[in-house]
């Protein structure tokens, strides 16, 4: 862009103009496609369909009810984490889930709008109630995440954090052949 | 200017406009409705149709998933923050009627002598929401269960609109004004513990949570800790049971001896 | 040709009155949530204080800048007293009563809703009102645009309509529809609900609404920024403007694309197909076109300026510029403003990005650079550029002006880049406080701190330019002349009727709305199980 005054007419102007405004493009358009290539092949994508529930009645029926809350080891050995978010905690208060898993969690509001952001990961979905979340995840290594609520939810906001704990996936394996839904509620 | 100047395909401006956007929008349309639910893997469509309809967002019910209930018996109790709201002097005047029945430990003007909760003013979906789980069995005392046994929906809704009429009278049980605890006024963020008056009124009022100002400490540290160890589950989907769990002993009796000792002024009531 | 000085200069002091009231709660923010403060003992504080800057800042402070700019345009470019000078009166002290009524329900702590509204969370009817009324001011506004456009091209058929008021017409056109979506919100679902009409409201719809307004809300805001990067920043440091014709598809290009893209705000939420999110991605990145146009043709129009000034070489221009005039220290530092705003941008853009920074404070930090930054420093810029001339006097002491901006620029760079990283490293936004003693979240607290610190320098910078708009009303008179914008290289004698008018775009950026909206809005709206009950705030 070292565009002499006064030398070159407006037929260079806008030239250069036209080849500036090429680059823009090229420059937006491999933006986009690295976008929609990563997401595909190594990262994440947003949750496939949209699921509605009945916030008010969560704790009636379906898979929200309490027993039904926390980590299950599914038979195709993926997990499914279940959980809702309430002002102002979540239920369970901390995740348990194993390293090196496909993970499935799946979530929704009993009131207001929250979201659960787990630190340190790209795990990031907002509750909304009314609607399902469902976020598809991994952990890599052991360790201990603090989730936040990401969203104002009233008063008490600053005081809702949650836990996730992630173990060995053998340990996990261990505690899941007795049954029930697993958390490190109290650990 | 002429509309038909501009809106014409002979305009170059037009058809680039009109040939961008819409080529824009077909192509991202492909690609968002069709290339990506297909590119990934783990998804399963029943057809491209169900592909498509899942990408734009058809709302479908969450699927019924067979849970089985274990444990105790919980709540069933379905709360909104408006239900109950502005009740009508039939209701309050039958709930008088039925509240002579709780005089004696609830006390006449709805302020306990003993340790049994103060009910005067007291918000009203509280009241209804613990006559329903005492009468389902999510929550269980030798007194009170069989006092809520026969009530039905509406003598529930009459005394809780009798009971939140009831002015606030001071308390039986006064010590000296307490300084409020770190854990009243703070909580204690990482570990999921909000102030309390964000739900317990001084700050705002959740749906079904009480008042406390001014209850007996021993009952009040009494439901925490039996929150805290799961003796009591009727709090819907754990909300007080994983504050509780969170305190420590000791907080839990600063909380009560803080909440046993204040005047009932700084509640806010509800609509 | 300025001859309604009054007007202009009511909605500038009163933009920049509430801008430094909001600017100080601002910085009381910053201050009680960081590790230099004990926690504040009542939450509902912060948040009361987070709702009032947030109004303000969004909806009261940059429309009254946009409308008072505007009118000012209006008359100068096109050399016409304004038309319709009782509706701008009209709808100024709509905007307010508006704030006022908006204000005061805030104040007293019953909408602590935040500017974003959020339901299911209810507040306080008059704080919805309030927002609308600044909405409707607003509107009067875009219509005496449209008008005074149409009372000119009647007077001077088929000569090109000045760049300035070209891009101040889009911009209003923009904001009239963009404000729709947050309009539909509040009286179709939040209003009935505030005032007790209904109980339930279907919170995801409310958020696709708000999408729609959120979005292209941040280009409304850019609107005054971009005309002075076009029509003032050539001619006040001498040079010219290098492409008019550029300018114009640059303007075109955001009110056609700043619209249907709003959904990436709402990248993570449960209610939005993931095609449709697709679909706003990709017209996301589309934005950044009129951006990088802009870029190169204020970067080459600056560069005529400094050669006209003898500056040499490929880069060696630059040390030839006038960086002893405000308006060149203003653009030069919105552009590295702009520039890592835009970056960052970017990567919101991205879905997959996005969810490492969703709501983090990183959010916080991205639209603050870009608003706070790239984009106020404009106003400042615009502010100083008009008051002489909206006054009949000289600014008092140019070095002030100078001090002003650098404070400005350091600031936010101080304020924003930390408040970015913490929020790579996980910290929620809009929280009243946090506990820098976990060991999670310590190596937060240093970031946190210096934050505050460029938080500090904000308000020294926003209170000196206060300052200085003030002490200028007593200088000695002088005579500015007419206010003049830039001209172009190459003067513009016809221009195509469809970059002279707007009817082409304006059915684009509707038609798109409609490709890109309708069915995420239909679809739900269709449906009544959708509806949740409303959770009403500090409940009394």
């Amino acid at each position: 862009m070292t565009v002499e005054n006064g030398h070159q007419g407006a037929e260079v102007a806008a030239r250069t103009e036209r080849r500036w405004a090429t680059i823009s493009v090229i420059i937006i358009v491999v933006l986009a496609v690295l976008a929609a290539f990563a997401g595909i092949h190594q990262v994440t994508m947003p949750q496939p369909r949209v699921e509605t529930i009945d916030p008010t009645r969560l704790h009636l029926s379906g898979e929200f009810v309490e027993s039904n809350l926390g980590s299950v080891l599914e038979p195709t050995g993926s997990v499914t984490v279940r959980a809702i978010g309430q002002q102002y905690s979540f239920t369970p208060a901390c995740i348990l889930v194993p390293a090196q898993t496909p993970i499935t969690l799946r979530a929704t509001s009993a009131d207001v709008v929250h979201g659960i952001l787990v630190q340190g990961t790209n795990v990031n979905t907002m509750l909304v109630p009314g609607y399902v979340s469902e976020q598809l995840m991994r952990f890599e290594k052991p360790g201990d995440h603090l989730m936040p609520c990401q969203e104002f939810c009233s008063f008490g906001h600053e005081g809702m954090w949650g836990k996730v704990k992630v173990i060995d996936k053998e340990e996990f394996v261990a505690k899941a052949k007795s049954g029930g839904r697993l958390s490190c509620v109290g650990e | 200017m002429s509309a038909r100047e501009l809106f014409t395909f002979r305009n170059p401006y037009f058809s680039a406009g009109v040939g961008l956007a819409a080529g824009l929008f077909v192509l991202t349309a492909l690609g968002g409705f069709i290339v990506l639910p297909y590119a990934q893997k783990e998804l399963k469509f029943a057809g491209l149709w169900d592909a498509i309809c899942s990408a734009a967002g058809v709302p479908q019910r969450s699927a019924s998933v067979p849970t089985a209930k274990v444990g105790p018996r919980l709540s069933e109790a379905v709360l909104t923050p408006t239900m109950l709201a502005r009740p009508g002097q039939e209701s309050i005047g039958r709930g008088a009627t039925l509240a002579q029945r709780c005089a004696i430990c609830h006390g006449p003007t709805g302020i306990s002598r003993a340790d049994s909760p103060n009910l005067a003013g007291q918000y009203a979906s509280v009241i209804y929401k613990e006559l329903l789980d005492f009468r389902s069995g999510a929550r269980s005392n030798a007194v009170m269960s069989p006092f809520a046994v026969d009530l039905k929906d509406q003598d529930m809704a009459d005394l809780a609109a009798y009971y939140a009429y009831l002015p606030r009278l001071p308390a039986y049980h006064p010590t000296p004004q307490l300084p409020r605890p770190r854990i009243v006024i703070y909580g204690a963020p990482v570990r999921g513990i909000a102030p309390c008056g964000s739900c317990h009124g001084s700050l705002d009022n959740k749906t079904g949570s009480p008042w406390l100002e001014g209850q007996s400490e021993a009952y009040l540290k009494a439901q925490l800790q039996a929150f805290a160890s799961g003796r009591r589950t009727n709090d819907i989907s754990q909300q007080m049971r994983n504050i509780a769990r969170a305190m420590t002993p000791q907080e839990i009796d600063e909380a009560a001896a803080y909440y046993a000792s204040q005047p009932t002024e700084i509640v806010k009531s509800t609509d | 040709m300025l001859v309604n000085r009054k007007l202009v200069l009511a909605h500038f002091w009163l933009a920049f009155a509430v801008f430094g009231l909001a600017l100080f709660l601002g910085a009381w923010q910053m201050f009680v949530r960081s590790p230099l403060y004990t926690w504040i003992s009542d939450p509902e504080w912060y948040y009361r204080s987070l709702t009032a800057h947030g109004t303000v800042m969004g909806y009261v402070f940059p429309t009254l800048v946009a409308m008072g700019f505007g009118y000012a345009i209006s008359e100068s470019a096109l050399k016409q007293p304004l038309v319709g000078v009782r509706w701008a009166w009209a709808g100024f002290w709509l905007i307010v009563v508006g704030a006022v009524m908006a204000m005061v329900p805030v104040a007293l702590g019953r909408a602590s809703v935040l500017y974003t509204f959020y339901p299911p969370l209810i507040g306080s009817v008059f704080y919805y009102i309030g927002v609308v009324l600044v909405v409707v001011g607003s509107w009067i506004w875009v219509a005496l645009m449209s008008v005074n456009l149409r009372v000119w091209r009647r007077e001077h058929p088929g000569e090109p309509v000045p760049l300035a008021m070209f891009a101040n017409v889009a911009g209003s056109y923009l904001w009239a529809w963009t404000a729709v979506g947050a309009a539909l919100e509040l009286l179709l679902q939040i209003i009935p609900v505030a005032l007790g009409w209904r109980t339930t409201i279907d919170a995801g719809l409310a958020r696709v609404f708000f999408s729609w307004t959120l979005h292209a809300i941040v280009y409304f805001w850019l609107m005054p920024t971009y005309i002075a990067y076009y029509t003032i920043v050539p001619r006040a440091i001498g040079g010219r403007l290098y492409s008019d014709t550029m300018g114009r598809i640059a303007f075109i290009l955001f009110l056609v694309v700043a619209m249907p893209i709003g959904i990436h705000h709402t990248f993570a939420d449960p209610q939005v197909g993931a095609g449709f999110k697709f679909i706003h991605s990709a017209f996301t990145a589309l934005v950044a076109l009129p951006t990088l146009l802009t870029v190169f043709t204020i970067c080459a129009s600056v560069e005529i300026a400094a050669r006209l000034r003898g500056g040499r070489g490929p880069f060696g221009w630059i040390g030839a510029l006038p960086w002893d005039n405000p308006i060149m220290l203003a653009v030069a530092f919105s552009f590295v403003l702009l520039g890592f705003g835009g970056a960052g941008g970017l990567i919101n853009m991205s879905y997959q990005l996005d969810t490492t920074i969703h709501n983090t404070q990183w959010i916080t930090g991205h639209f603050h650079l870009i608003f706070g930054g790239a984009i106020v420093i404009m106003y400042f810029a615009i502010a100083y550029d008009l008051w002489p001339h909206l006054t009949g006097r000289a600014l008092p002491d140019l070095r002030l002006v100078r001090a002003q901006l650098w404070l400005w620029f350091v600031g936010m760079i101080v304020t924003t880049f930390p408040w970015h990283w913490v929020g790579i490293l996980g910290m929620p936004r809009r929280m009243a406080y946090y506990d820098y003693s976990d060991p999670a979240i310590s190596p937060q607290a240093f970031s946190v701190t210096l934050s505050v610190i460029g938080a500090f320098v904000l308000l020294i910078s926003g209170l000196l330019f206060l300052y200085i708009l003030a002490t200028a009303h007593r200088q000695p008179a002088a005579d500015a002349g007419a206010y003049r914008f830039s001209v172009p290289v190459h003067p513009v004698h016809t221009v195509p009727l469809a970059l002279n008018s707007f009817a082409i775009w304006v059915a684009l950026m509707i038609g798109l709305t409609v490709t890109n909206y309708a069915y995420p809005i239909l679809t739900l709206a269709a449906r009544s199980d959708t509806s949740v009950p409303a959770v009403y705030v500090g409940a009394q």
